[in-house]
């Protein structure tokens, strides 16, 4: 066992620094619950990272946080002591994969507003994707570049208020992403080709019972992980069932989508 | 405030935060101010070097304090001292929020400042104790004795909150060297620091090779 334990050892330390990807922390969290080497590795590095912070300049909190502390604890109900042994460890936040709940009245599932954690495990995966293409490049300045984009465009998504994704397909691969949000609407182009920004536009289309209703339009420069703003309606994107994007010429947005390039 | 406030855990600390954890359990109120009085100063620390923000650190540690009071058996004894969990439960959501929260600029700079640091961290405003300065310096020189790239793989992860991957990317390393480093530069770290870390044993920073069987 000595040698096969060593990737959990590995996976120990990480684990204990929160450094894990999604993937390795899941796979991880199912051995950690009896391995009792692992969960002693876990508690070690405990150890050595509270030194760590001990390492660092040690200012005071506001005075006005021990108040706010106590003002919480006032009103909040501790939870019932545990009676028996838990389960698993519990000694320390667990990522909880929540169980998709959904239900008919629902209509397309990506419509609910999505919590973050959620929105943000969806996204890691995709990104994570993003970052292999490059890392097999090789190329050390594009890693930087790309890490740099992902993380600036997670950072956007995950911005305050209510983020809603809905995946836009071609050809049953999933070629862009609009991301609506309760005062502006955008679009990642994450697989949509480029186009020649002077003889033509990308235009992104409300569906629902009417007519195709014209959101905004956009430029594609590159495929990536980024996200455009479209439009800023602040209003009236609840009533869509899904959406286009279509190319179309010139500039403007016409009446009508010649050619729908993208739906979901 | 007074004797509790230093930031550096004693070894007689170990038992009086247990001590406040108990009353915890049993609902008194009035503990969860003593152990601020006991944590609140490394949390901080920790909280605002990850996050690189003030406000959004003492979220970060009204959180963890509440729900240490919500749910004091989060933990177990036999997993080491309460400081180094309480410690682990606050990188964690200061981690977690920085993933949410924080801007790429301030980002990108700390991981610049971070790559080219040759030394760990200064504490140059850490207060006139002696036993601060002597761990404090005890850790700067444990980190200074890692090689250049565990101390990096370890000062991203711990202060940066970066991934595994995001270290990998960011150093230019294979991710399978990355988890390496990171395990070899925790054990160093551990024999290094020596008795200024609890003593705990059975684990894979200990030295011993994993068990031979059962346990």
């Amino acid at each position: 066992m000595t040698a096969d334990h060593a990737p959990f050892d590995e996976l120990a330390v990480g684990w204990a620094l929160h450094a894990l990807e999604p993937e390795d922390e899941s796979f991880f969290a199912a051995h950690l619950a009896g391995c009792a080497r692992c969960a002693a590795t876990v508690a070690e590095t405990s150890e050595v990272m509270a030194a760590m912070a001990t390492d660092l300049p040690q200012p005071e909190p506001s005075e006005g946080l021990r108040h706010r502390i106590r003002a919480a604890v006032e009103q909040t109900e501790q939870v019932p002591a545990r009676a028996a042994e838990p389960a698993a460890p519990a000694d320390r936040p667990v990522r909880e994969a929540p169980e998709p709940k959904r239900t008919e009245e629902q209509a397309p599932r990506w419509r609910r507003s999505l919590p973050r954690v959620l929105v943000a495990a969806g996204l890691a995966a995709i990104v994570g994707l993003g970052l292999w293409t490059v890392v097999l490049t090789n190329d050390r300045q594009d890693l930087q570049t790309t890490l740099a984009e992902q993380n600036a465009f997670m950072d956007q998504l995950l911005s305050d208020g209510q983020t809603m994704v809905a995946p836009l397909s071609h050809d049953g691969q999933m070629v862009a992403m609009v991301v609506a949000r309760d005062d502006a609407v955008g679009v990642v182009p994450a697989a949509l080709p480029a186009n020649d920004a002077e003889t033509s536009t990308y235009v992104l289309w409300g569906l629902g019972e009417g007519a195709p209703d014209a959101l905004g339009t956009f430029n594609v420069e590159r495929s990536q992980m980024k996200l455009q703003t479209v439009g800023s309606e602040p209003t009236g994107l609840d009533g869509f069932t899904g959406y286009g994007i279509s190319l179309e010429p010139g500039h403007q947005a016409p009446p009508i989508p010649t050619e729908i390039v993208a739906q979901g | 405030m007074g004797a509790v406030s230093t930031p550096v855990r004693r070894p007689e600390d170990a038992e009086g935060d247990a001590a406040v954890l108990r009353r915890i359990r049993a609902g008194d109120p009035n503990a969860i101010d003593d152990l601020y009085e006991r944590f609140r100063r490394p949390a901080f620390a920790l909280a605002r070097r990850i996050l690189a923000d003030d406000v959004l650190a003492e979220d970060v540690l009204q959180e963890v304090f509440l729900s240490v009071w919500r749910d004091p058996s989060a933990y177990e004894r036999g997993k080491g001292s309460v400081a180094s969990w309480l410690l682990a439960v606050v990188h964690h959501k200061a981690v977690d929020a920085v993933r949410r929260e924080e801007s790429q600029r301030r980002r990108q700079a700390l991981a610049e400042e971070e790559l080219i640091l040759d030394e760990p961290v200064a504490a140059r405003d850490v207060e006139d104790d002696v036993v601060t300065r002597l761990v404090s310096e005890q850790v700067r020189a444990a980190l200074g004795g890692l090689s250049a790239p565990q101390r990096e793989a370890l000062t991203l992860a711990y202060y940066g909150g970066y991934t595994q991957r995001e270290v990998a990317a960011l150093t230019g390393a294979p991710l399978g060297t990355v988890k390496t480093r990171m395990l070899s530069g925790m054990r160093r770290l551990k024999q290094e620091l020596g008795d200024a870390v609890a003593d705990l044993t059975g684990g894979a920073l200990g030295g011993a090779p994993a068990p031979e069987a059962g346990r």
